[in-house]
């Protein structure tokens, strides 16, 4: 590893891609000359494998994301597909709720806090101050500048062509960028190709008023697919206690595009976009909410051998969103354009290096609230990383850096460390030391003005995991962390009598904590996963002037939390389909009131025949309504579904 | 404004990157993890298949697993197989570029263009020979085995008429790790 890469102090943005560029073309000439790549495993070795082993052997595609080489060696989990279809949910905040190192509470009829260890901001704000999380979907970034959380009333797709979707926690498993300091989600698409003929699919029930799906995919000819689709929602109101009228019933238009070319067996080339529409708060007048989005990515990936490959990346988005009639009349526009570079090649045998650079622009206009009301956020990112094998199958360590200059914050610098240790072919041990920053959000600057500059808030994690796979059938990981922060945000009191509060700095934390899961093939047609959560953390103020409210409006987390997802496939085309799930109690908080400790369900029962699909789902079924954070009770309901492919 | 250089840094980087790239851009003979382990499920298809008696024209005759189109395994398939025997018969790896070519073939992987793999298949109507390939719509022309790719791993679709009509017997052990294609239903 380069030395100087650790040389702090003369890293300005322009040294930075300098130093990047000399890196890139020092390591390139080695890869220009180094030797034919090392096989995967000798062929003796594959022959030995099980077809089972064989079926669970990684290979290196083409649409493998660079976050893939921490994986295994990570707090990650993985939903595919196919667990989404056979969970019953419609929306995409529903399918997460199915991975278990996601700690999540639906707040209303559309907005969900989701989190990864801890530190759900004020979940019935509905999770736009859950800002220590790196969402993406399909490698576009979704979190929103404003809060640092993300809008999910607007994240939306078609769930039957969502490939997987993959949540590291910790803050090791990304590449790129800031805010992924407690986690990242990665929501994967399948490709057109994947994706071909009709999908049709019609719902309706008691919560959920109605969802109509429609995705046409084609061949255009053996190297070009293409799939369009389309969707719609309703979503009814949820009550408030007393059967008050909660009035946030809520709809989504979505529609979209996706065409993969590949010109060869090395090249793929990978266009998509989407467009929304919806209204939240349609019942409310107060509340009445309005948004709308557009994006469109285009995506290049060249593969020079099984080791090495280039991917560029370039999207637009734009999001916009506006609440006219409340009493202080809120709207915000946001465009982003980013484009991404990365190449990942062996250096000898013993060397797997990624490295990458990236340009972000973020524009923003807020009509009100926050001064300056418009701003240009340029980031600049790069990233190294180099994974050595010390012992073939058996040791190796991860070292690597992000790096990234914020209009904010300035230059930051994320680096980490992880060693692999591969007992056996059924076990490894794995553990981690990274460091990684949330940077600073237009709310945190420019929401109440102050003298004092904000900074980023900064974690060191420790991490220690062990994966085995005792028998066949069964596969179980363990993640444990203890996370020690400092700089987090802080309400301050303000000696001034025309600012009275102000944002600062002035708290520390530490959390620690550990997430088990595991899968389970019971039976030929019958299979489990699952996994438990445990979580604990102490914020503490380091200021006077530190007002009590802080620590909620942070975090309030539960300290167990149980999932369970069952799915069996019944003789006569039937399928039989549970998720069970545990929340331990929030404590009330100065912002929200106590939440008990609730237990429910979901069942879905269908009948699979040929083309056709029918299904009937009960969701929440435990109670008439439970409570997860904030005032809205989420009711049991029911809904039925036609689905039909052609 | 520095902006300005450092995006005439990213463009020189990038334009050095790619130029770099294709200079590496050299032919490699050697096979993808991907088409390792394909390989070596086509040698495990030979112990998972049973072929009619009168496929093998002598006691001592091998089995022979094919390859129709590009070849993707570099000298892998022919490592896997070196040395290994099904019931008494060797393995034996052959190359077709026509399907006229073929005369005695148990497996035969297709790496043809979709458009020519209905006339494949039609002309190996009589033979019994396992058909497998890549190809997105291979099952719907006709063919048995497909090899796709589903979270990065390689799985197995299979077509069980085509095959039942070739008097092949695929091991339950086989059918139950593999997705069964089912004509009326289009993935």
């Amino acid at each position: 590893m380069p030395t100087s890469l650790t040389k702090k102090g003369a890293w300005y943005n322009r040294s930075l891609f300098a130093v990047l560029l000399t890196f890139s073309l020092t390591f390139l000439s080695n890869a220009v000359f180094a030797q034919r790549q090392e096989s995967l495993l000798s062929s003796s070795r594959l022959k030995k494998m099980s077809l089972e082993e064989l079926m669970n052997t990684e290979v290196i595609s083409v649409s493998m994301r660079p976050e893939k080489l921490a994986e295994v060696a990570s707090a990650v989990q993985v939903i595919t597909g196919e667990d989404i279809h056979r969970s019953g949910v419609t929306r995409l905040p529903g399918a997460l709720r199915l991975v278990s190192n996601l700690q999540m509470e639906q707040a209303n009829s559309h907005d969900w806090a989701i989190t990864a260890r801890g530190f759900n901001g004020l979940p019935s704000a509905g999770g736009v101050l859950a800002n220590k999380l790196l969402v993406m979907i399909d490698g576009r970034s979704i979190y929103s500048p404003l809060f640092g959380g993300v809008y999910w009333d607007v994240q939306n797709t078609l769930l039957q062509d969502l490939d997987h979707i993959e949540v590291v926690s910790g803050p090791g498993g990304t590449l790129w960028g800031a805010n992924a300091v407690n986690g990242v989600i990665n929501i994967i698409t399948k490709s057109a190709r994947e994706t071909q003929g009709w999908y049709l699919s019609g719902a309706a029930g008691s919560f959920l008023q109605d969802l109509g799906e429609v995705r046409y995919g084609t061949r255009v000819d053996s190297t070009l697919f293409v799939r369009i689709y389309g969707q719609r929602l309703d979503q009814r109101n949820t009550e408030l206690a007393g059967g008050i009228n909660a009035k946030d019933a809520w709809n989504m238009t979505q529609g979209g595009f996706r065409m993969d070319y590949y010109p060869s067996a090395t090249n793929t080339f990978t266009l998509q976009g989407d467009l929304y529409s919806g209204v939240a708060n349609k019942d409310s007048l107060l509340k009445h909410t309005v948004t709308n989005g557009q994006n469109v990515l285009a995506r290049f990936t060249h593969l020079f051998s099984g080791s090495s490959d280039l991917k560029i990346q370039a999207y637009f988005d734009r999001t916009w969103r506006t609440t006219p009639h409340s009493a202080t009349p809120f709207s915000y526009r946001i465009n982003t354009y980013d484009i991404d570079i990365q190449h990942r090649f062996a250096a000898g045998k013993l060397h797997n290096i990624v490295y990458g650079i990236g340009y972000r622009l973020q524009e923003d206009e807020a009509a009100a609230s926050l001064l300056p009301l418009s701003r240009n956020m340029p980031l600049y990112s790069g990233f190294v990383q180099d994974e050595i094998t010390f012992v073939p199958n058996f040791l190796k360590l991860t070292i690597g850096s992000k790096f990234l200059h914020n209009i904010y914050s300035g230059f930051e610098t994320q680096p980490g460390a992880r060693i692999t240790w591969t007992v056996d072919r059924r076990q490894t041990i794995w553990t981690a030391v990274s460091r990684a920053v949330r940077t600073p959000t237009r709310f945190d600057t420019d929401f109440i003005r102050r003298r004092l500059k904000f900074l980023s808030e900064k974690v060191i994690a420790y991490e220690l995991g062990y994966r085995v796979r005792p028998l066949d059938r069964l596969s179980l990981s363990l993640a444990s962390f203890y996370n020690r922060y400092h700089d987090i945000r802080s309400i301050d009191s303000n000696a001034s009598p025309t600012v009275p509060l102000v944002l600062a700095n002035s708290q520390r934390a530490e959390s620690w904590g550990f997430e088990l899961s595991g899968s389970f093939q019971a039976l030929e047609w019958w299979r489990l996963r699952g996994g438990y959560t445990y979580f604990s953390k102490n914020i503490w103020p380091t200021s006077p002037k530190v007002l009590p409210a802080s620590v909620d409006f942070e975090g309030v987390d539960p300290r167990h939390q149980c999932l369970l997802q069952s799915i069996m496939d019944l003789p006569r085309h039937l399928q039989l389909d549970l998720v069970a799930r545990y929340a331990d109690q929030l404590p009330g908080s100065t912002f929200t009131a106590h939440i008990p400790a609730y237990f429910t369900f979901d069942l879905r029962l269908a009948w699979q025949y040929k083309r056709f699909e029918i299904s009937l789902v009960g969701q929440n079924l435990t109670k008439d309504q439970h409570k997860e954070t904030g005032s809205s009770q989420i009711p049991r309901s029911i809904y039925g579904r036609v689905i039909c492919q052609l | 404004m520095s902006v300005v250089r450092i995006t005439a840094y990213r463009f020189l980087s990038i334009s050095l990157l790619l130029a770099y790239s294709m200079t590496h851009l050299s032919a490699q003979s050697a096979a993808s993890p991907e088409y390792e382990i394909k390989a070596v499920f086509l040698f495990n298809f030979s112990q998972f298949v049973q072929w009619p008696a009168h496929s093998f024209p002598a006691e001592q005759a091998p089995l022979v697993i094919g390859i129709l189109g590009e070849d993707p395994f570099g000298s892998y398939l022919k490592e896997t197989v070196l040395g290994e025997k099904v019931n008494g018969h060797p393995i034996l790896v052959q190359h077709y570029n026509t399907v006229e070519e073929i005369k005695t073939c148990h497996i035969l992987y297709i790496n043809l263009p979709e458009t020519r793999l209905d006339q494949v298949v039609e002309s190996l109507k009589g033979h019994n020979t396992l058909t497998v390939s890549d190809a997105p719509y291979f099952l719907q022309h006709g063919g048995m085995i497909r090899f796709f790719t589903r979270n990065n791993k390689i799985q197995l679709k299979i077509n069980l008429e085509p095959s039942k009509e070739a008097n092949l017997v695929i091991s339950s052990k086989l059918l139950r790790l593999a997705e069964i294609y089912s004509p009326v239903k289009n993935n």
